[in-house]
């Protein structure tokens, strides 16, 4: 079932009474090639590559709620790649990279918006240092520009830099590639092509173990039976220490809250997606006419997955700092993720001390611009039993020898990242 | 006029003037802009955003779905306001906003022709070719077509505010169990407080007939008003909001207060010991085709507008209402105001189609034995039942239960955490067992408290509702009227696949408009279950989120913008620097002295003769941010020899030592001076920006980890203010400060201390350590003198013409040293090797982060290190923020680098530019000529590797 | 969140900056070296529900303290300074 304009309408025309399902509810296996516990955003699309770019579809994802329903669910679907670090950079900018033509690829709508990601800087020194980072992605081949004044008012006209401020704002880093993503209909859209190709995905199953014999992976336990299975992957964000435990890993991150929040809708207004640093806040307008704000993680670990209020305080009053009518609207909604942060701010992904069991955490807040990137990387490391140079420094022993990627330079404190 | 001759809460002896769409109409105080645009016969007030459906006023409250409105008054216009949540002002200017060309008539309405197509996620299953179409064509066209209010973009003049409260109980809504429980809350000595979010107490009591304790209800409400407002323990907040509930006792809420405050909106932060949850309940609507139409309206909202407001909602009714005694009393409330109920439909009966255009003007429906009835009608009162407010029940977590026996979500416990919902919150909705259900938990949250002994009393149950609801027929049937989401969307997305509730909510957009689903989501349960065969208990539902309704922006922010957004320091040499006309920047927490301009000069110029002054005789410069740590007792030295990675144990009294201080991964964390100002009591300095953390991370390994070791910390950063003399006269100046203060090269040598009083009376303390690489004595007194300290210096250092100079120049001097600095060279990812000084990391001791220095990448060869650069033709600039390559960049603009800049200058000691870097290698690479490349600038320059300390290398300067 | 400070009472999470789990640190001249430090520093202690955790009282009485605090509900069930020779038996 191909989606388009036709098929709309045809359906319509039947009443809509024939539109399959996207995803099937099958009967789990005993036994499959590659099990991938959880049903997220990267779970689904590692399920998509491996069926895609490999053939592999004797793929189970178990997901222990809904797909999509952990972070993925819970984002700004902000799409960026300005790292300074060559090893981030690289992965981000393969996803923005396969983001551009992923809804054509999928058949499936997932509304990327490259509207711009606009980063402001409060200081001469600021300003520097994001040049830095613009001249990083220059010089890799990534498109970003630094704009001041006038050019920054006329790429963000709503932004105001007049009035006195607390940390004014004396430039930005563009990359007009950077934008939005509709964060549910990654899940949707990944989900779709996977279980087209005849990869099982289970709902409502938590895994409760894992058998491992002589340092090799030999089966996954769940709530609905054993599944054989001699390669699995551990994708489940916020829940990443509980399953890494049942594998006997003790992994080195924290789980923490990470703040969000809507305004109520509004017609168009701001079309690209701004950062503030000085406290950081950022801001983007949905399709729908909400303003999608967002900050820093609450600092603690936990993993109550609901609002802190002094947090959206801050966010809002930054926010103030450079849309002042943003005073005149409501807050509508605001929740929050639990996102898994480790001791250096940046992903883990690769192999683990069990043979065959790998591991796709820490991701913090940046996870959900990697999606593709990620699943891409991970079902060529299952599909292939090759770790692609992508991932090499996200390895999980890279704290034992000191090849740390902290973009932040925070050190290991997870909740200061 | 519909306005009913008598009756009603209403201020009928004074005329408020408003428009409505530049209509001018009128109303009276106790209006709100909904029953006042009623009182006027108008019922047509928005268009549904999707297919632009004509919408009335389905409510009366802030669960109101539809008449969204955009509302202009004197402080600028607020879009999506709901009718039902503005009380009616003299002057407002209430605008439909979601038609294109009007209410009347609205071109949108041609969508419908085509809303088959436009079904639930229809956007996931086009605009996907070719590949920018959803970015450049579709996205924009549905972003402006989607009908919602205009933002506003001009300044906003009202004023908010935040202010806190706390009590031992929190009564949250002023309904009949609300009040009783502020009553017996209050009167047993409570401290309580009572919050209303409409502008007077009595919620639906206000528009009922019963009575209670044999008072008719408005009276009892009146009377138990009066009761608290007697009481002094107990504060009544009227025209609040309590949006949300947070960890440990904490309610926030939003105050409108009258128009005539100061402040358009406050927010209140509450924190209580007990909160009782007495938000009521909200009617659930009918779901039948045809029952978005204007004039279909909650039986509930039909007898507040008659009975409180006094306005007739229509000229001929229907009731679809499925409670008995609700139905009698809708029946009785129309009686009162003289519209005749022409029909009553029953549950079980099937309502198959509603007839009009803009407005209702028939129904028709199949009853149970399957006879079809039809009759014309403007108004249909309808209510499906009811479900509990429990909003601030489920923010911490609490979960809801769909039971059979109330056909609604109920909280799942008695409590979460000190919240406990009561009365309507928890299904009781009969005013009697309200009321007796806020005594109840009023006493059992007083007893929790040990404000009184626990009592024994009875639990009202949930009042039970009938399990007949009523069928409905084909057509579009709609469940969720702001997101036009229909019953046919739910089915469709169960159809795809979009089982679970929370997928359903995310495919259709059920829930997730301005209402949040308030009066949409119980149907959406029961429209699931009746569709799949399924219980409605096992189908869950979708967590609630705050705020509980919309809440101003203006007012959670309060008075923090601006320049207020968050406090900023000011050093003690700030007056006396701005009447010199310094230039300013804020840096974090602190605002500092950039630069000091003479008239007609620009930045660059500033600094050319600051540096100039400083390298050629004297300087002064505001070091008080600087972290000052004074570290005193017997362990003393070995507490901070254990935090520092270089030796600083064998510093003598009197002498003082620069030291670095590593992270416990062995990364560079700070550095700054350790001084020993006697045996056992040293003070030492931290960067400015690492201050806090470095503050924080002292005392952990004294209180937490070293508890052994007899030290006492204190931070003295704002007791001494600091200014740095620096510059070939910078003895003599000291000299002349006093010249019984030994400091000659002999007696005050380089890296020392001392301690006295300046000109016999000013107290001081004198570090001769240098940053600028001038000779330098940094002069500290306590806060108070900071300006006695400039003006002495400025004084007797104008025959040296004393130059004062910021941080700019302050920077440049370092830059030309070599000297590392927080944010550029200290960025968290360097050890003591990479920034030159791998012989400070001792071999001799044990100190924190050694053990982990020594792992294979931090020892490796190739890592970056720091260097200094210049530009091989000495003369063109080095671009800020560029990458160092050893090729030119290729056709694509791309290039293979080996590392990228810190800092960049114009050296004016020296005349050309230099730069500082982390390179490849970089030690072993002095010499080597590289390409600085920066894209952004569109420059690459060739620069040659050179040392980092480009001015004086030996330190000559220092040891004069 | 309301952090009971054993000095101050119970104080609103914003006076406190957050420390992390509570982990028992290698002595500095311990033999034990690379490893003991890599694992007292690197384990997640990361659990959901109760964890012993350390917060510093920043804009109160500076003082560290060890709180046990549920993950999940954020419930606090113990609260005394970190320094344990300051602690009460």
């Amino acid at each position: 079932m191909t989606y388009s304009a036709a098929a709309l309408l045809g359906h319509a025309i039947l009443g809509n009474k024939h539109w399959p399902a996207i995803l099937n509810t099958p009967d789990m296996r005993s036994s499959y090639d590659v099990v991938i516990v959880g049903g997220g955003g990267h779970g689904l699309a590692t399920a998509h590559y491996l069926a895609a770019n490999h053939g592999i579809t004797d793929v189970a994802v178990i997901e222990a709620a809904w797909i999509g329903g952990g972070n993925t669910a819970r984002n700004t679907g902000i799409v960026r790649s300005d790292y300074l670090l060559n090893s981030s950079f690289r992965l981000k900018n393969f996803a923005l990279g396969l983001w551009n033509d992923l809804s054509r690829q999928l058949n499936f709508n997932l509304m990327y918006e490259p509207r711009g990601y606009v980063d402001l800087a409060h200081s001469d020194d600021e300003l520097e240092r994001f040049t830095l980072r613009a001249n990083a992605m220059r010089l890799r081949g990534a498109e970003a520009e630094i704009l001041t004044g006038d050019a920054l008012l006329a790429r963000v006209p709503q932004l105001d830099l007049t009035g006195e401020k607390r940390f004014p704002v004396i430039g930005a880093l563009a990359q007009e590639a950077g934008g939005v993503v509709r964060h549910d209909a990654v899940a949707w859209g990944f989900a779709r092509s996977a279980a087209s190709a005849g990869i099982h995905i289970i709902q409502n199953c938590p895994v409760t173990g894992f058998e491992i014999t002589g340092g090799r992976l030999s089966a996954v336990r769940t709530a609905l039976g054993r599944v054989a299975c001699t390669r699995a992957l551990i994708t489940v964000a916020g829940a990443s220490t509980a399953l890494a435990e049942m594998a006997g890993l003790d992994l080195p991150l924290n789980s923490i809250n990470v703040q969000a929040l809507v305004t109520e809708p509004v017609n168009p207004v701001l079309d690209a997606v701004v950062n503030y640093n000085a406290g950081l806040c950022y801001a983007s307008q949905t399709s729908k006419g909400e303003f999608v704000l967002g900050g820093a993680t609450d600092g603690y670990t936990s993993y109550a997955r609901r609002g802190n209020f002094g947090k959206i305080e801050d966010v809002l009053a930054r926010a103030l700092q450079i849309f002042p009518f943003l005073s005149r609207l409501r807050l509508m909604r605001h929740w929050a993720g639990t996102a898994d942060i480790t001791f250096d701010g940046n992903a883990i992904v690769g192999r683990t001390e069990v043979e065959g069991l790998m591991i796709n955490a820490g991701w913090g807040y940046s996870g959900f611009k990697a999606t593709p990137a990620a699943g891409w990387c991970l079902a060529e490391l299952l599909g292939t039993g090759t770790l692609p140079e992508l991932l090499v420094p996200f390895s999980l022993n890279r704290f034992e020898t000191g090849s740390e990627q902290d973009d932040a330079g925070a050190g290991p404190y997870p909740w200061l990242h | 006029m519909t306005r009913l001759g008598r009756g009603g809460l209403i201020d009928r002896s004074s005329v408020l003037g408003f428009t409505f769409d530049d209509r001018p109409l009128t109303g009276h105080p106790g209006d709100t802009v909904a029953s006042a645009l009623l009182a006027n016969g108008r019922c047509l007030v928005a268009r549904s955003s999707k297919y632009h459906r004509p919408r009335g006023i389905l409510s009366a409250g802030l669960e109101e779905p539809s008449a969204l409105v955009t509302v202009t008054d004197a402080t600028g216009s607020t879009p999506n306001l709901k009718v039902t949540e503005v009380p009616l002002r003299d002057g407002l200017k209430v605008n439909s906003q979601s038609a294109w060309t009007g209410l009347d008539r609205d071109a949108g309405t041609l969508l419908q022709l085509v809303s088959r197509a436009l079904g639930a996620g229809f956007y996931y299953k086009t605009f996907i070719w070719p590949r920018n179409s959803w970015h450049r064509i579709a996205a924009p066209v549905i972003r402006r077509a989607a009908g919602r209010g205009r933002v506003d973009l001009s300044f906003d003049p009202s004023n908010y505010d935040k202010r806190r409260r706390h009590c031992d109980v929190l009564i949250v809504g002023g309904g009949a169990a609300g009040l009783s429980a502020a009553v017996t809350a209050g009167r047993a000595g409570a401290t309580t407080i009572l919050i209303e979010q409409d502008h007077v107490l009595g919620g639906a009591l206000l528009s009922s007939r019963d009575n209670i304790d044999g008072l008719p209800a408005p009276d009892w409400v009146e009377e138990a008003e009066t009761m608290l407002y007697a009481l002094s323990n107990v504060t009544v907040m009227p025209r609040t909001l309590a949006f949300g509930h947070y960890d440990h006792g904490l309610v926030y809420a939003v105050e409108t207060p009258h128009s005539d405050s100061v402040a358009s909106a406050i927010l209140w932060k509450i924190r209580a010991r007990r909160i009782l949850l007495a938000a009521g309940a909200i009617e659930r609507p009918v779901v039948f085709p045809g029952n978005d139409r204007p004039g279909v309206m909650l039986a509930g909202a039909v007898r507040s507008y008659i009975r409180r407001f006094a306005v007739a909602p229509g000229k001929r009714a229907a009731v679809a209402v499925a409670d008995p005694a609700e139905r009698a009393d809708t029946a009785a409330a129309l009686n009162e105001a003289a519209i005749p109920v022409v029909a009553e439909i029953l549950p079980g009966d099937r309502p198959s189609g509603t007839r009009g255009r803009l407005h209702l003007q028939g129904v028709r429906w199949r009853d149970a034995t399957g006879r079809h009835h039809r009759t014309s009608c403007d108004l249909l009162c309808v209510s499906a039942g009811w479900t509990p407010t429990a909003h601030l029940f489920t923010h911490l977590g609490g979960r809801l239960e769909f039971s059979a026996e109330t056909q609604s979500l109920l909280p799942s416990a008695e409590t979460c955490g000190p919240l406990r919902p009561i009365g309507g919150a928890r299904g009781v909705l009969i005013a009697a067992d309200c009321v007796d259900d806020g005594k109840r938990g009023a006493h059992l949250a007083m007893a929790e408290l040990g404000i009184h002994k626990s009592l024994k009393h009875g639990r009202s149950a949930p009042t039970p509702a009938t399990k007949r609801g009523f069928e409905s027929g084909r057509g579009s049937t709609f469940i969720d009227l702001q997101n036009d989401v229909t019953g046919a969307d739910v089915a469709l997305a169960q159809r795809e696949g979009y089982r679970d509730v929370e997928l359903i909510k995310r495919y259709t957009t059920l829930g997730m408009g301005t209402d949040q689903g308030k009066t949409s989501w119980t149907n959406c349960i029961l429209e699931i279950a009746s569709m799949t065969s399924r219980d409605p208990t096992e189908i869950g539902h979708a967590t609630q989120r705050p705020p509980y309704s919309p809440v101003s922006i203006g007012a959670l922010v309060g008075t923090e913008t601006g320049s207020r957004m968050i406090p900023i320091r000011r050093t003690p040499f700030h007056r006396i620097f701005e009447s010199l006309g310094c230039v300013f920047q804020t840096s974090g927490d602190w605002l500092y002295p950039r630069y000091f301009p003479q008239p007609g000069e620009d930045m660059a110029g500033a600094v050319e003769r600051e540096c100039a002054a400083v390298r050629s005789s004297l300087g002064c410069v505001d070091m008080s941010t600087l972290g000052k740590i004074d570290v005193q007792g017997r362990d003393a030295s070995q507490f901070l020899s254990r935090l520092y990675c270089n030796d600083v144990e064998t510093i003598k009294p009197g002498r003082l030592r620069y030291a670095l201080m590593l992270r416990e991964d062995g990364y560079v964390f700070d550095d700054g001076i350790v001084a020993r100002l006697d045996e056992n009591h040293y003070l030492v300095t931290a960067t400015t920006a690492n201050t806090s953390s470095v503050w924080r991370h002292m005392l952990k390994y004294a209180q937490v980890v070293w508890p052994d070791l007899d030290v006492a910390l204190t931070q003295v950063t704002d007791h001494w203010s600091s200014l740095s003399i620096a510059g070939p006269n910078a003895r003599n100046l000291l000299q002349a400060l006093d010249p019984d203060f030994c400091c000659s090269r002999d007696e005050f040598p380089l890296a020392a201390v001392r301690e006295g009083r300046l000109g016999g009376e000013l107290p001081a303390r004198v570090f001769s350590a240098s940053y600028s690489g001038e000779l330098s004595y940094e002069i500290n007194t306590p806060s108070g003198f900071a300006e006695t300290l400039f003006d002495r210096a400025v004084e007797a250092g104008a025959q040296w013409e004393i130059c004062p100079y910021g941080l700019e120049t302050l920077d440049v001097l370092r830059v030309e040293k070599g000297h590392i600095a927080p944010g550029t060279e200290i960025d968290g990812r360097r050890t003591p090797g990479d920034l030159g000084m791998a012989a400070m990391a001792s071999t001799e001791k044990d100190f924190l982060g050694r053990t982990l220095l020594q792992r294979s990448a931090l020892q490796a060869g190739g890592r970056e290190q720091l260097v200094g650069l210049v530009p091989q033709d000495r003369k063109t600039p080095i671009p800020g923020g560029a990458h160092l390559s050893d090729q030119p960049v290729d056709r694509n603009g791309c290039a293979k680098t080996l590392g990228h800049l810190t800092a960049t200058i114009k050296s004016p000691s020296l005349g050309h530019p230099i730069a500082l870097a982390f390179l490849k290698d970089g030690i072993a690479r002095s010499g080597d000529l590289l390409w600085a490349h920066s894209p952004v600038a569109g420059k690459s320059v060739r620069v040659q590797v050179t040392r980092n300390c480009a001015y004086d290398p030996k330190g000559t300067r220092l040891h004069v | 969140m309301l952090i009971p400070c054993p000095f101050c009472g119970h104080r609103d999470q914003a006076e406190f900056a957050y420390g992390g789990p509570a982990r028992a640190l290698p002595e500095l001249d311990g033999q034990d070296g690379t490893h003991a430090w890599r694992t007292a520093l690197y384990s997640g202690y990361n659990p959901r529900g109760p964890v012993t955790e350390l917060w510093f009282h920043a804009n109160g009485c500076e003082s560290w303290i060890q709180i046990t605090r549920d993950t999940v509900t954020h419930r606090i069930t113990r609260s005394c300074l970190a320094n344990p020779r300051e602690r009460e038996p």
